[in-house]
Order: C-alpha cells, then sequence, then structure tokens
C-alpha cells in the first residue's frame, strides 16, 4: 500500500495553519451525536478525552488502572520543553523544531514536528491555567532549566515531578468533564480488540478486570493512547502494567506498525542487583553534569572503589569524548557502559554497572553545593540500594526508558485504519529514532489538546458513518477470539509461570536488539523467540479463572502479545541496514564509533503490515523528505 | 437544606461546633478556676466570691443557659461523630500501630468525655442542685471532700479533664483553620499547659480542702 | 551488602468484595534484603502458582513511588514502617530475619475490597469530581506568564500537589477520613491565583461530596500527616477548614 502521510502543502511554518482551515469544521450542535472512544489515560489519552467533551462530543475513556490518575505519565520527572523564549536567549520554534529533528537522527516528519514545537507554547499556557505548580523565579514568573543537552533553557518543571503535575492536569480536566457526564470513565478495563467494519474503526471490545467480563463499545472514532512497548524487555522503567496488547491487536486488525525498532535506553538508571527485580528506577541524566563515569582499569577488579588508586581507574568517557566528557548523549553513553561491562570492567556484585563518582565534585564545590543540587536523586538512591552517594561512588547502568516507535500515523495522527487515531507515546510520529529529554510530555500533550481535537473532526465530517450496534457480527467475532484466547491461556496448565517467560523474552531483547545490534544476533535472537512463543503455547501456566480479578491472566496475555512483538522489532532491526540514534547495528558505525546513517537507502519509515499470525509481516515505506534542514553527522569527540 | 443548616452539619461544620464550644469550656474553666482559688484566701473570700456571683442574678442564668446548650451541641455532635467514625471503618485492621500522629488525648476523646460528662452530672449534683439555704458553699465543698472517695474522684476526673483538653485545645484552633508554621508550636505548647493548669489548679483544691485547710 | 532473611507472612485472603476474608500464614524463604516489598510479594505469588494456588491479588504499577496504587498496610502501618515511602519503595533490609509481618489491605467502608488486597479507591476521583479542578476549556488560556504567583505560594501549592491519591491517610486515619487527600487538591488551588475563582464552589462540593461517600469525620488525629508517603502537612486541612468556613457563611455559593 502507498502510504500518503497527508501532509498539507505550503511552506513549513504554514502546513498546520493551513490545515487547520482546509479541515471541515463539524456543527457544535451535531458533535454531540458521535461517540469517541478513548484507549489510555496518560498526558496524550487524558488531555484528548478532556478536549474532546469540552468541544461537545459524548467520549468513553478507558484505562487500565484504578484511576486515570495512575496513568505512567505520571513517572516523568525533568520536564517539558516550549519555545517560549521567556530566558531570551534566542529560543524559537523553528530552533524547537531543528534540535528535535536532529536529535531523533533525522528519522521523523518535517511537518510533524513542527507542528509539535508550535503548540508546545499553549500548552504551557494550558497548564499554567489548570493549576499546574510549575517552578518560579522570585518575581513570581515561571523558571527554565536547561535539560538533556539543549543550548537553550526551554524546559519547564515541576521540581522532580513534571510527569505527574502534567497528568494530574489532564486528570482534573478529565475529572470535569466525568463530573459533567461528556466524559463516561471505565477504570480496571484493558482493550483486547479494535472492532473494524466496512474498514472503519467502530468499537472495541475489553475486559472488565474485576468481574472478568468481557465488554463491547461501540463509537464513531478510536483513540489509542495506551504508550510504548519497553515492557518486552521485561526490565525497564515503564511501570508493570505498560503493555503493548492494545497497539499490537490494532496492528493485527490492520493498523502498520512503524519502527518498532527504536528504542531508547537511558544511561543513568540504578543497576539490576537480582533475579526477583521487576523494573528499574531512573536517576535523572542532570547528574552526568558533575558525577564522573568510570571503571577499575583492569577486568575482573573486585576491590571497593576507594581501594582503587587513580592510576588503575579509566574515567573511559572522558577519555574517549574529550570534548564532551561525561555529557555524551543517552545513546552514546549507554553503548560506552556495555562496552565496558563486556570487557569484564563491570562493578557491582553482577558486573553490570559502572561507577558514577562525586567526589571530585564534592571537593570542587563542597558537599553543601551537591546535596542542594541532586539532594533528593541522592536520598533516593540511598533508599533503593542502601548505599550513601556522598560517600561510595553511584552504581548506574543502562535500562530501557521509551520507545519512538509505535503504530503508524498520517499527520492528522490517524492510523492506516480508518476512524483510529493513534497518540502520545504509542504512535511514531515526532521523535524520529532518538527522543530529546523534556519532549515526551510536549508531544503527549500537543497530541491530545491541539492536535487530535482539530483532525478529529475532519474525518468526522468527511466520513458516512451507518449505525451500528455491539450486535454486527464484526463484534461477536471479535468477542468469541477474544474468549477463545483468553480459555487458551488457562487451559495450557503447563510448568513455567508467565513471569518465567516475560523474564526470558527480556533477556533475548536485551541481548540481541539492545543498545547495540549486529545481524547474526538479531537472527539468532529471532529464532530464540519463536522457539520461546511456541514454548509459551505449550507449557504456561495461569491460575485462577477468566470471570475474576485475575491479574496471571492480565499478564499472560500481555506477554502472548510481547512474544509476537518482539519478533517485529527484530525482523525492522534486521531490515534496517544502518545505525540511527538508538538503533545502532554495530556493523555501520563511524570512526568514532558513532552512528552511521545511509540517508540513501534509510531514509524513510518502516511501515509494517500483518499478514497473518505467525507470519513474516510486509514492509510498506513512507519516504521522509526534508526540504528545510540538511542531514548531518553528529560528532562529541 | 438551609445553608446554615448545611454547612454545620458537613464534617467540617460539626467540627466548628465542637471547636466553638470546646473553646467556651475552656473559657469557662478558666473563670471557674480563677475564682475556686479565692478557697487558698480562706472560707469568708469563697463564700463572698459565691454570693458575689449569685447577685449577678439573671447574667448567671444565662451563662448557665449557654453552657447548658453548649454542652448539648457538644456532646450530641461528639455522639455522631463518634458513631459515624466507628462506622467508616466496618472491618477494624488486626494490627494497629501509630505512626506517632495520636496523642492520648486524641486517642481517647470520645471516652475521656463521655467520664467528663458522668462526672460534671455528679459535681452539679454535689454542689449546684443541692439545697443551699442552711449553709454556705465553703461547708458544702469541706464537708464533700471530707470523704477520701470524692477526692479521689475529683482529681481523677481533672486528669480525665487535662487529657480531654490535651488535645482539644489546639485541635480547635486547627479546625478553625489557625494552623501556620510560626504559632502552631506555641498553641501546642499552650494546650498542654492549660491542661496542666487545669490538673494542678482544679485537682489540688480537694486534695487541699482534705488534708490541709 | 545482600543477605537473605526468612519471614512469616500473614496476608489478607478475600475472594471478593462481599465474601468473608481471612489471614493466612505463608513462609518467605531467603529473601533478599535488597528486594523492595512488593518484589517479595512477587516471590511468594510466583511459588503459589507453581504449587498450583492462586497468588495475592494486590494493586501496584510504576513500582517507582509516584503513581499511587500500591499500598497494603504492614504490620498496622499503611506503606510500612518506613516514613515518607510507599510500599514499592520499602526495602526489605528493614526487616530482621524470622519477622512476622501482617498485611492488610487499606480499611476503610469508602474503600470496599476488591480482592485480597485490592481495594476499590474509586471514591478518590469522585471527590475530584465533584470540583478538584479548574475549569477552562482547552485552548483559552493566556500567556503563561500573564499572571505572576509568588514563588512562595507556588512552593507551597506545589507540596499540596504531591499527593499521589494512595488513599493511605484513609487507610492511617483512625476515622478512615480523607481530609488530607481533599486538602491537598483544595490548598493547591486555593494557594494559586488560578483556582480562586472557583474556591467558595469547590470547597463546598468536595467536602459535601466526601461527606456523602461514607467516609468518618477529620478529629486532628495526624496519623494522616505521619504516614502520608509524600510528607503531605495537616496545614493544608487548616487551610481548607478556612476555605470552607469562607466559602460556607461568606460566600454566595449554597
Amino acid at each position: 500500500m502507498q502510504l500518503d502521510a497527508k501532509i498539507p502543502g505550503g511552506p513549513l511554518a504554514e502546513k498546520w495553519d493551513r490545515h487547520r482551515f482546509e479541515l471541515k469544521l463539524v456543527n457544535p450542535a451535531n458533535k454531540r451525536k458521535f461517540e469517541i472512544i478513548v484507549v489510555g489515560t496518560g498526558l496524550a489519552g487524558g488531555s484528548a478525552s478532556a478536549s474532546l467533551a469540552e468541544l461537545g462530543y459524548n467520549v468513553k475513556t478507558f484505562c487500565i488502572q484504578d484511576s486515570p490518575r495512575r496513568a505512567h505519565s505520571i513517572a516523568a520527572q525533568g520536564g517539558i520543553n516550549a519555545a517560549k523564549n521567556y530566558t531570551n536567549e534566542g529560543d524559537s520554534i523553528w530552533r524547537l523544531f531543528y534540535d528535535t529533528i536532529k536529535g531523533g537522527d533525522f528519522r521523523a516528519r518535517e511537518a510533524n514536528v513542527y507542528r509539535l514545537a508550535q503548540v508546545s507554547n499553549n500548552i504551557i499556557d494550558q497548564c499554567v491555567a489548570q493549576g499546574v505548580p510549575f517552578a518560579r523565579d522570585y518575581g513570581g514568573l515561571l523558571a527554565n532549566r536547561s535539560f538533556g543537552g539543549a543550548q537553550v533553557q526551554r524546559t519547564f518543571y515541576a521540581r522532580g515531578q513534571t510527569g505527574q503535575q502534567l497528568l494530574l492536569g489532564a486528570y482534573s480536566a478529565l475529572m470535569r468533564q466525568v463530573g459533567t457526564g461528556k466524559v463516561k470513565m471505565f477504570p480496571r478495563r484493558e482493550m483486547l480488540d479494535i472492532v473494524v467494519i466496512n474498514g472503519k474503526a467502530r468499537g472495541i471490545v475489553a475486559r472488565n478486570l474485576i468481574t472478568g467480563e468481557i465488554e463491547t463499545h461501540t463509537g464513531d472514532a478510536v483513540v489509542l493512547c495506551t504508550g510504548g512497548y519497553g515492557n518486552v524487555y521485561f526490565l525497564s522503567t515503564n511501570a508493570m502494567a505498560s503493555n503493548a496488547t492494545a497497539a499490537f491487536r490494532a496492528y493485527k486488525k490492520g493498523a502498520y506498525f512503524a519502527n518498532p525498532c527504536f528504542t531508547q535506553i537511558h544511561p543513568t538508571c540504578i543497576p539490576v542487583h537480582g533475579d526477583y527485580q521487576s523494573k528499574l528506577t531512573l536517576m535523572s541524566e542532570s547528574l552526568r553534569n558533575d558525577g564522573r563515569v568510570w571503571v577499575p582499569k583492569n577486568p575482573e577488579d573486585k576491590r571497593r572503589p576507594h581501594q582503587v588508586p587513580e592510576s588503575e581507574r579509566d574515567y573511559y568517557l572522558e577519555n574517549k569524548y574529550p570534548s564532551f566528557g561525561n555529557l555524551v548523549p543517552r545513546d552514546v553513553a549507554s553503548r560506552n557502559a556495555k562496552e565496558q561491562c563486556d570487557m569484564g570492567k563491570g562493578v557491582g556484585e553482577t558486573g553490570l554497572a559502572v561507577y558514577l563518582d562525586f567526589e571530585d565534585a564534592i571537593k570542587r564545590d563542597g558537599k553543601a553545593a551537591i546535596e542542594k543540587k541532586y539532594g533528593n536523586l541522592f536520598q533516593m538512591y540511598e533508599k533503593i540500594t542502601a548505599e550513601n552517594p556522598y560517600e561510595t561512588p553511584m552504581m548506574i547502568y543502562p535500562a530501557i526508558h521509551y520507545t519512538m516507535g509505535g503504530l503508524w500515523v498520517d499527520y492528522n495522527l490517524m492510523s492506516t485504519i480508518d476512524g483510529l487515531f493513534v497518540l502520545g507515546e504509542a504512535n511514531f510520529s515526532d521523535h524520529g529514532a532518538n527522543r530529546l529529554g523534556a519532549s515526551a510530555l510536549m508531544q503527549g500533550l500537543a497530541d491530545g489538546y491541539f492536535v487530535l481535537p482539530y483532525t478529529i473532526g475532519g474525518y468526522l465530517t468527511g466520513t458516512t458513518l451507518e449505525e451500528v450496534t455491539t450486535g454486527h457480527s464484526a463484534f461477536k467475532e471479535s468477542v468469541t477470539s477474544v474468549n477463545d484466547s483468553i480459555e487458551k491461556l488457562l487451559s495450557i496448565n503447563g510448568n513455567k509461570t508467565v513471569d518465567d517467560f516475560h523474564k526470558q523474552l527480556g533477556h533475548i531483547m536485551w541481548d540481541y536488539c539492545g543498545m547495540a545490534r549486529n545481524d547474526e544476533g538479531l537472527k539468532k535472537a529471532k529464532g530464540m523467540v519463536q522457539q520461546l512463543r511456541e514454548e509459551f503455547r505449550e507449557n504456561v501456566l495461569v491460575p485462577g479463572s477468566k470471570k475474576d480479578f485475575n491479574q496471571s491472566l492480565e499478564r499472560a496475555g500481555r506477554v502472548a502479545d510481547f512474544l509476537e512483538f518482539g519478533e517485529l522489532m527484530l525482523t525492522d532491526a534486521i531490515s534496517r541496514q544502518e545505525s540511527c540514534g538508538g538503533h545502532f547495528n554495530e556493523a555501520y558505525q563511524t570512526e568514532e564509533n558513532e552512528a552511521l546513517r545511509d540517508d540513501e537507502n534509510f531514509c524513510h519509515v518502516s511501515a509494517w503490515e500483518f499478514t497473518g499470525k505467525d507470519k513474516e509481516p510486509v514492509l510498506n515505506k513512507e519516504e521522509l523528505k526534508f526540504e528545510n534542514v540538511e542531514l548531518t553527522q553528529r560528532s562529541y569527540k | 437544606m438551609n445553608w446554615l443548616a448545611s454547612t454545620l452539619l458537613s464534617s467540617i461544620g460539626k467540627k466548628l461546633m465542637m471547636a466553638i464550644t470546646g473553646l467556651c469550656f475552656c473559657g469557662f474553666l478558666a473563670g471557674h478556676l480563677a475564682g475556686n482559688l479565692t478557697i487558698y484566701l480562706g472560707k469568708d473570700a469563697f463564700n463572698s466570691y459565691a454570693e458575689h456571683l449569685h447577685s449577678l442574678g439573671p447574667i448567671i442564668t444565662l451563662v448557665e443557659l449557654g453552657l447548658l446548650f453548649s454542652a448539648l451541641v457538644h456532646i450530641l455532635t461528639g455522639a455522631t461523630l463518634f458513631y459515624q467514625n466507628l462506622k467508616a471503618r466496618p472491618v477494624r485492621y488486626s494490627v494497629n500501630k501509630s505512626a506517632g500522629g495520636r496523642t492520648l488525648g486524641s486517642r481517647t476523646m470520645p471516652y475521656t468525655g463521655f467520664i467528663l460528662l458522668v462526672f460534671i452530672v455528679l459535681h452539679l449534683i454535689n454542689f449546684h442542685f443541692i439545697d443551699k439555704t442552711d449553709t454556705t458553699i465553703y461547708q458544702i465543698v469541706h464537708s464533700a471532700f471530707a470523704n477520701y472517695v470524692y477526692v479521689v474522684i475529683y482529681v481523677f476526673a481533672m486528669i480525665v479533664a487535662a487529657i480531654h483538653i490535651s488535645h482539644g485545645l489546639w485541635s480547635a484552633f486547627q479546625t478553625l483553620g489557625a494552623n501556620h508554621v510560626k504559632y502552631m508550636p506555641f498553641i501546642r505548647g499552650l494546650s498542654y499547659v492549660f491542661s496542666i493548669i487545669i490538673v494542678l489548679g482544679f485537682g489540688f483544691l480537694p486534695i487541699y480542702l482534705a488534708y490541709i485547710a | 551488602m545482600t543477605k537473605t532473611i526468612n519471614l512469616n507472612l500473614k496476608v489478607w485472603r478475600q475472594k471478593g468484595q462481599n465474601k468473608k476474608g481471612r489471614l493466612e500464614t505463608y513462609k518467605a524463604v531467603d529473601i533478599s534484603t535488597d528486594m523492595s516489598f512488593l518484589e517479595m510479594i512477587d516471590v511468594i505469588n510466583e511459588q503459589l502458582t507453581h504449587k498450583g494456588k492462586e497468588p495475592v491479588a494486590f494493586d501496584h504499577d510504576c513500582r517507582e513511588g509516584i503513581c499511587g496504587m500500591c499500598g497494603a498496610v504492614v504490620n498496622g502501618r499503611p506503606h510500612g514502617p518506613e516514613m515518607g515511602t510507599t510500599l514499592c519503595q520499602l526495602h526489605m533490609r528493614h526487616f530482621s530475619d524470622n519477622d512476622t509481618i501482617v498485611i492488610e489491605p487499606w480499611r476503610s467502608r469508602a474503600f470496599p475490597v476488591i480482592k485480597d488486597l485490592a481495594v476499590d479507591r474509586s471514591a478518590l476521583d469522585k471527590m475530584i469530581q465533584a470540583g478538584g479542578f479548574i475549569s477552562i476549556n482547552t485552548g483559552g488560556a493566556q500567556d503563561a506568564n500573564a499572571i505572576p504567583v509568588p514563588q512562595e505560594a507556588a512552593e507551597l501549592a506545589m507540596d499540596a500537589a504531591a499527593c499521589i491519591g494512595c488513599g493511605a491517610c484513609v487507610a492511617a486515619c483512625p476515622n478512615a477520613s480523607p481530609m488530607l487527600f481533599v486538602s491537598a487538591k483544595v490548598s493547591q488551588f486555593a494557594l494559586l491565583p488560578q483556582g480562586k475563582p472557583e474556591a467558595a464552589k469547590r470547597a463546598i462540593s468536595m467536602v459535601r461530596e466526601m461527606d456523602r461517600l461514607g467516609f468518618g469525620n477529620c478529629t486532628n488525629e495526624r496519623e494522616c500527616e505521619a504516614e502520608c508517603p509524600k510528607e503531605i502537612s495537616i496545614t493544608n486541612i487548616a487551610r481548607l477548614n478556612r476555605e470552607y468556613f469562607k466559602a460556607g457563611f461568606l460566600s454566595a455559593e449554597k
């Protein structure tokens, strides 16, 4: 299929304005005749539900947790970017656009990224008006900080809890609409299928996680805001319930999945400390401003850090990248940590960690200064590890943090299924092959507050929607297939738990499709995933019953999807014979070990089309055209 | 519902009534104690204080009615709170442990309150609703505390009152919204000081009358 | 250094909302002291699953102390014995070998048990629906810097806004009152100029909804403040009271 991104014509800066003018409007009186289903209540889903309801649409909103306020957007720490230029440093919409598209290693659409930069300012206005308590200067105006290596201070923040505050803002707007009755809220529901009738998304099938009942809901459009797929690695900084099921089942119904191999690995997480570990915790990357990263020079050096003399320490980032030193971008820092550990120079009990040492910073600036900057982070580190980072160097290791890939969407955020819109981390659109710090919050809210409310109207006016009920055969088929797969999972009654399989899958993905990849490993992993999937289908043990609050069953469904999705990631990684951003194929690197793009052959979005269970998917390409920026090679020496 | 009723009968409104009537009692106790201290000046001083008080006539009746009304409000609201709060947790924890917020006073408010109610009835029977035609108030008090059982009851009641006040006084300020980082430590201190004044001031009187005077 | 401990667990098991529950005893063997409390339950659940029994149902999600989904009463203390810590951030090094640990769900009439340790906290959402928001529609906002907010007010508002809605205040309160939760939201908006226009309506509607939902009344026991994993202060409750009296006696709001 020829993918049409529906990018409006005209100069870059005018595209969005022109598009909004060209989109047909839905008469206010007619909006109440439409019913929109929104799945997920993070920044994208929460803001979209509220904004659609404010416009007059009837909205049904679903979330997997007990309350819409728990979505994992809440865990974002650092901040949100906007091109306000309050700091008078010469920031502009164009600069934010350029930084974002370059940071994404030129694998995102110009028009989408420019629009994102344009609406970034409206987001801040909106959030302040909602009562989000952003940090302020003594004069009472908003404070900004620099973040993620940006050369201007454009990041707005609320202590280390920016994601929480923005989410609670969107949540409160959503709750207001629930109160008015315009939004009907369905918490503790898991979407298990999209219902497509005459080529259009017309409803969903969801499981009530308390009663186990399979419910059907009709709608005139479906909006997926279900986050990323980082938990395919088992250990990640994602929440425990974060999963790919909704997106993956949409993929099986005809939505293309774009760039699944683009995953982001964050360099400063607290290392893994045992097999029982359930998740990883991120430490803000601001720590690298003052901490020095090192490992012992000699492999298998098991001495305590203080016993390793200065001459036997390898400050590998400073040595290798004299100008950027410890501040190299996330992907570079992560890969180098892995390289050191692969050489046996890793520290800690598992050998999978490197030191982040504040001794010099404390000597230089004093303990008080360091405490002021990082006190809360040091405290969090101590709570988890029981080690005092003022005295002993921190141990850190990279972890999966964000996934840039997602369902393919056009400029209107609509997938290849008509009427199925995808927002936030669940879509692929704005971050290319690598996301910059403080950009995820911006994108989620941009999609939900300021993009979808316009574009969905354009779809609804431009299409004819016949009356459908949940009695339609498509709903019945969907319910049957959902029920069958649930019963299958419960009937296998094997020997290994869901977590056993999930952990195994995570190891495969991390080892072969993690920070550095090569063709041989990827192909091997593909075989391993297929094999593991077969074993899962014969030997998984899922206790309990289906008509009950059954958390094992919930996880089993998600892991079953991850076992299929993992293979899709590997397929994508194999097909992309270049390195870019988070996708680093060892065969393609510069002399300086940086990702080497192949703009001639791979300047495209890889959108995968489902062809049948366990069959090879078909690759569709959307060529990326860069008319406004010049494609350059990153270097940090 | 009428705005006043709906405001006062809400959970915060009920607390407001508890706080205001409680503060009235604290004020009354302070006045009562000041008067009672005249006992230390001898029986004539005490009797003349009592006579002076009675000569105020309608003012006293008004104050008495006010106190009675406050008591009714305090008791009825307190009982409602106690009942509602009990119902709010139908299944109790099998292990209960405080994180350090609760105090002896806060933990026992309904129970100390009930004991005080019983005591007040007894106290009124002893000293208020008693035939005072042929005797002076000093004689009544003196003869009552000749019985050491009364001494024990009164001292015990004053300890209970102090415990009740140790939470009630600062709590009233908190309920009225008067919690400020600068002043709250002082208010909490005041609650304890006031409780100690009550227990020493009132509690020592029976002992003084029984064994010293 | 990592060591392992053995524990006796007494865990509340209850099949459903209207079913009778009871404490069941499990042995937790070779528990690493580096584990989080929830990871310890994970281990127990894996064992139960292998034995063909149903694992313990419990709510959890982010496991980094911010989503507010987790929580259980551990030896009489919501979120366990550590101050300012959610259950997911509580680590087993705070327990000793052969300790007995009693694990119970939040107990409140307004939080019915769904299963085992999982409870229904939708009452918290209902109170927010009643008024825990500023009524502005998307798109109508003025420039973010148009209204300066004193730094002190912004900081106090942030202190209150840090609430994660876990319900530990209700669980800890001897009266099962959610006043700390309600006061945190009312305070956040009362402190900011953006929240002023609706302040009276918000205070009245949220308190009324709180009363309707069957929670207990605040009696200033201060257990909520002591147990709150985000260490939210009861000065917010005093502020809520002020806001409520202002609304009830001085505004035209009914």
